[in-house]
């Protein structure tokens, strides 16, 4: 009855839960270097470590859309650049996004937008590593929106970085592993950089 | 585990048959099995149990898994006493009959007596005679086993079923939702919700409720079953209670319910929960429902209601099938058709409208609502079960300068 197992194995008993969107500001997404990858099914969430100690596989963004691609010839897809207080998020939509392409494809440059996506790691040949958000939907929003955004994100982000100092935090062993150099406080003067910029 | 012991037990069972085996023997086709064969030792145990009653002709006798320690049969106990692994006599009154699910199942139902109830299986082998509702039976040598958790007590060929005469009126004992626990159950709760059935061999499904908290409920379809009224009490007696993934649910088709007078305040009405919706599902929007009397499920596009097939007369609908994200979870939600007009500003007739103006129909409805709610910063209350959230009140959120100021200090604090 009462379901045993390692840590790992309880977050997957106990039913099936969506994996929640987390709120980073792109500042923060873009000093990810690590993805890992919980169990062997072939349909184990991919996890991306943000430095301030937690695990994600999904994310919601609130930004400015301030450019968009259409590339490729057979296999069509959409790139956008999304600007939030802290730097840019790089985003994509292709085929197997196709209701998230089309939106992003009618979407007039500059707006508001609130994106959910999935964020994934990649290397470059020069080995410096880059995170795009695959988009699953992205909408129009307006600027009280975007400034709740803001809020959350600061919230979380500080929210992250206490978990980790009170060593509460799931993956802090993770995060000393893996991004030994990066100091988890710098990203406080981050949030309130991002804070102080929005006018309410 | 010592074979030799095993051996011990295994003859110390026969003897008390009054079967006299040679210990000798039991060890050699134990080590047989488990040196030479690699069988489990209480598998191993139980094969060799189940040969040698077979060779002794002691039908029935070792049938059951797990059966280890256990030694001869425990007479005349009280249901609430029978723990899986035993073989028990017992004397109950058959309060509920379940159709079979498999032609290997003769019957199976609930039994009880005055300290609680268990559910039975006769398996079509053993030939037994079929008990009927309401009646009280001597069941001698059962074996008590454990199904999903939950015991259950077997009847084999070698158990003896005798009617008894028996004039004692059961009242079971009424628990709280909060403290059920798997096995069989009796409450006296309300009825908070009704959901859309999945199947159609489901009479009804949905959310009963007391002061103590809420169970998700199921009847499936029986002669003689009836629905519950939603917003009803009802005092229900000898209902399954199942496990599944952690979460208990009640099953009613075993057991038997009466409206009841008054009222229950039902616990967990009242969550709030914060954060953006982050996903419209199909199925939301302009939707038809099936016009019969007390079906009112979604239509398909072409019309057809799961039950009652094409119902061209429907009757239009909103509602929102979504999930909201706080951050930390994400909950699935349920708008209806008050909540989704007053979020998104569409009306039904206005929704109704767009739908027949417009060459993408109910689609271009979907449309705009997701337009209007995906991202959008909302606080939903509402009844808050399994992650599903059902909201009675939704509203968009407005920023509150106090909130930033206080996060720039927390910000600000060290930087």
């Amino acid at each position: 009855m009462s379901n045993g197992g390692t840590p790992a194995s309880v977050r997957k008993e106990g039913g099936f839960e969506r994996e929640p969107a987390r709120r980073v500001f792109s500042s923060e997404l873009r000093e990810c270097k690590y993805q890992f990858r919980e169990g062997d099914d072939e349909k184990s969430p991919t996890f991306v470590l943000l430095p301030t100690g937690e695990r994600c596989n999904r994310i919601f963004l609130i930004g400015t859309l301030t450019e968009k691609q259409r590339q490729g010839d057979q296999n069509i897809f959409y790139r956008g650049r999304i600007v939030d207080p802290t730097g840019t998020f790089y985003v994509m939509a292709g085929s197997y996004q196709p209701e998230a392409m089309q939106q992003l494809a009618k979407i007039e440059t500059p707006a508001f937008v609130a994106v959910v996506g999935k964020p994934n790691l990649y290397q470059k040949p020069d080995g410096a590593y880059t995170v795009s958000v695959r988009v699953e939907s992205i909408t129009v929003v307006d600027r009280e929106t975007r400034d709740l955004w803001v809020l959350d994100a600061a919230r979380s982000t500080l929210d992250r970085i206490e978990a980790l100092i009170a060593g509460t935090s799931p993956d802090a062993a993770r995060i000393k592993e893996h991004y030994p150099s990066i100091d988890p406080v710098s990203f406080r003067k981050m949030a309130y950089e991002a804070l102080a910029q929005i006018k309410i | 585990m010592d074979i030799s012991q095993t051996a011990e037990r295994i003859s110390v069972r026969f003897s008390q048959k009054g079967q006299d085996v040679d210990k000798k023997k039991i060890e050699a086709k134990l080590r047989r099995l488990i040196d030479e064969f690699g069988v489990q030792p209480a598998e191993a145990e139980r094969s060799v149990t189940n040969e040698l009653a077979k060779e002794l002709n002691l039908p029935g006798f070792g049938t059951s898994a797990g059966i280890s320690g256990s030694a001869g049969v425990k007479e005349g106990c009280s249901i609430s006493e029978i723990a899986p692994g035993e073989w028990v006599t017992i004397e109950g009154k058959v309060v509920g009959i379940l159709s079979p699910p498999s032609p290997a199942i003769a019957q199976s139902g609930i039994i009880a007596d005055s300290t609680g109830a268990i559910r039975f299986v006769a398996w079509a082998k053993a030939n037994a005679p079929k008990m009927a509702e309401g009646s009280w039976y001597r069941i001698e040598s059962a074996v008590v086993d454990e199904y999903k958790g939950v015991a259950n007590l077997k009847i084999h060929s070698g158990t003896a079923i005798k009617p008894i005469i028996e004039d004692q009126a059961l009242i079971p004992s009424i628990l709280k939702i909060g403290d059920l626990k798997p096995g069989i159950g009796s409450v006296r709760a309300k009825v908070v919700q009704e959901w859309e059935t999945t199947h159609e061999r489901m009479l009804q499904s949905g959310v009963l409720g007391d002061e103590s908290g809420t169970i998700k409920f199921i009847i499936w379809k029986e002669a003689g079953k009836d629905k519950l009224a939603v917003g009803s009490v009802y005092t229900i007696y000898y209902a399954q209670v199942d496990e599944f993934n952690g979460r208990l649910s009640l099953n009613l088709t075993t057991a038997s319910y009466m409206k009841d007078e008054g009222d229950i305040a039902v616990s967990g009405g009242d969550a709030e929960i914060r954060g953006t919706i982050i996903h419209m599902a199909p199925g939301s929007g302009l939707i038809k429902r099936c016009p019969v009397d007390g079906c009112n499920r979604a239509l398909s596009r072409q019309n057809y209601c799961p039950v009652h097939e094409i119902q061209p007369k429907f009757v239009y609908d909103l509602r929102i099938k979504g999930w909201l994200d706080d951050g930390k979870k994400t909950y699935n939600l349920l708008l209806q058709r008050d909540v989704v007009e007053s979020l998104t500003g569409i009306t039904l007739d206005a929704a109704k409208e767009l739908a027949e103006n417009n060459p993408l129909g109910m689609d271009e409805v979907f449309l705009r609502m997701r337009d209007a709610v995906l991202g959008r910063y909302v606080a939903c209350k509402g009844r808050e079960i399994d992650n599903r959230l059902l909201v009675r009140a939704c509203e968009r959120l407005k920023v509150e300068p106090g909130d930033h100021t206080a996060l720039l200090n927390r910000a600000g604090g060290v930087a």
